[in-house]
């Protein structure tokens, strides 16, 4: 079916999201809760936009909205500007010091947080991405703990995360750049706990923890032996493949 | 009101555990068991629980967090819960629950160090008519003043509470 984002008409599937169709048709609208590896979940609410459908408008979080009918979709009209102004106001009485959200607010206008007291350290908007990649990619070592004005993302008993792997995955997510890693000397240190880095066999940089490589062996039986029995870095991993592949390749055989 | 003893415990936990299917919408009546039984979520209930399920320990932590009718620790023999309504408050309650926090030197979500009171504030206790009101365990005392107050820490502090056992 046809919808029409901004003036300009667009394919999508019945039952496909707003944002969805929208980021395939390189219309942006912004998002911070949002990933491509998981479903919306409409935190942030940054997403949101307007829709026309039969003659009515409303505002809907384009992440969470399925496309049903035809309907007719603007994102950045004088109404959804102003309300993800006042959106982006709230975020920034929260993390006053954020420069992700310091550079949106920026660009929505807002000068000044009104009314409310803020923690100048707080970095974290409460998108739960970092929760759904830690239960995806590996250990369930963090959850939201408490709540209202007391939630935040906390690992068990808020002590140093005995389930952790010190995969990072929650900090490569944070949209914000809330959650902190420290790497120096061949160590990781992430929520408290302190990692060794196992070197790249190749190039000799340290480039994940055993307990990651040792969990993602476990999870996807990769048998050992692979490469030889040789841990590779990312890069070192997409050299030899392409080495690989080149040897294999038919140009070669020829 | 039993206490978590290490000896037996993973028996203990057994009993309450399988009255139930190892499914996660399970987890909040189970630590309702334990809540009730122990009354508080030990950390090793917690362990048990999610060792059952087969879930990480986190999420039942987040969950026990979650909602104020779980306890992490361990609370005093008497917990007084001063109400907060909205009756109770323009009858001055919050004098009521001043006055209980100077006797006794702990804040709302506390606990004396000899384990004697746990101090709470909750946001009604359905007796309205009697604002100010608290409830010591099951005992309910109303129309509080500072002075009745003192009176009736006094039954519950040493040379024995009103329902020592």
């Amino acid at each position: 079916m046809k919808i029409r984002i901004n003036g300009i008409d667009c394919e999508a599937q019945p039952g496909e999201f707003i944002l969805d169709v929208a980021r395939r048709n390189n219309i942006y609208i912004p998002t911070l809760c949002h990933h491509d590896a998981f479903a919306g979940e409409a935190r942030c609410r940054l997403c949101i936009v307007e829709v026309v459908e039969r003659g009515r408008s409303r505002v809907v979080t384009s992440c969470v909205y399925p496309v049903a009918g035809e309907i007719e979709v603007a994102t950045d009209t004088e109404k959804i500007r102003s309300l993800r102004k006042t959106l982006l106001m709230l975020l920034l009485a929260r993390t006053p010091q954020n420069e992700t959200i310091k550079k949106l607010a920026r660009e929505y206008g807002v000068t000044e947080v009104a009314r409310f007291e803020s923690d100048p350290q707080e970095e974290c908007i409460l998108c739960n991405l970092c929760v759904r990649a830690c239960e995806q990619l590996g250990a369930g070592a963090i959850y939201a703990v408490n709540r209202g004005v007391t939630k935040k993302v906390a690992t068990l008993f808020e002590e140093p995360a005995e389930e952790c792997i010190g995969c990072a995955a929650c900090a490569a997510i944070c949209p914000t750049g809330a959650i902190k890693v420290l790497e120096k000397e061949g160590k990781r240190i992430i929520w408290n706990r302190e990692f060794e880095m196992v070197p790249c066999s190749n190039c000799g940089r340290p480039f994940a923890t055993a307990e990651q490589l040792a969990f993602y062996r476990a999870r996807l039986k990769v048998a050992p032996d692979r490469y030889g029995g040789d841990r590779l870095c990312e890069n070192c991993r997409q050299k030899r493949a392409a080495e690989l592949a080149s040897l294999m390749s038919p140009a070669r055989l020829r | 009101m039993e206490s978590y003893k290490d000896e037996d415990f993973a028996a203990q936990a057994k009993s309450i555990l399988e009255r139930y299917p190892r499914e996660q919408r399970f987890a909040l009546a189970m630590m309702q068991d334990f809540q009730r039984k122990y009354d508080y979520l030990s950390q090793e209930a917690i362990r048990q629980i999610a060792a059952y399920l087969q879930i990480p320990s986190g999420k039942i932590y987040s969950l026990a967090t979650f909602y104020k009718a779980f306890s992490l620790e361990k609370k005093g023999k008497y917990i007084i819960k001063v109400c907060d309504g909205t009756a109770c408050h323009v009858r001055s309650s919050m004098q009521i629950l001043e006055e209980i926090e100077k006797l006794l030197g702990i804040m709302p979500g506390g606990t004396t160090a000899d384990g004697r009171f746990s101090l709470e504030t909750v946001k009604c206790l359905g007796t309205c008519a009697l604002a100010p009101v608290m409830v010591i365990n099951d005992e309910y005392y109303g129309s509080l003043t500072a002075g009745k107050v003192r009176e009736i820490l006094k039954k519950y502090g040493d040379g024995g509470g009103a329902d020592e056992e």
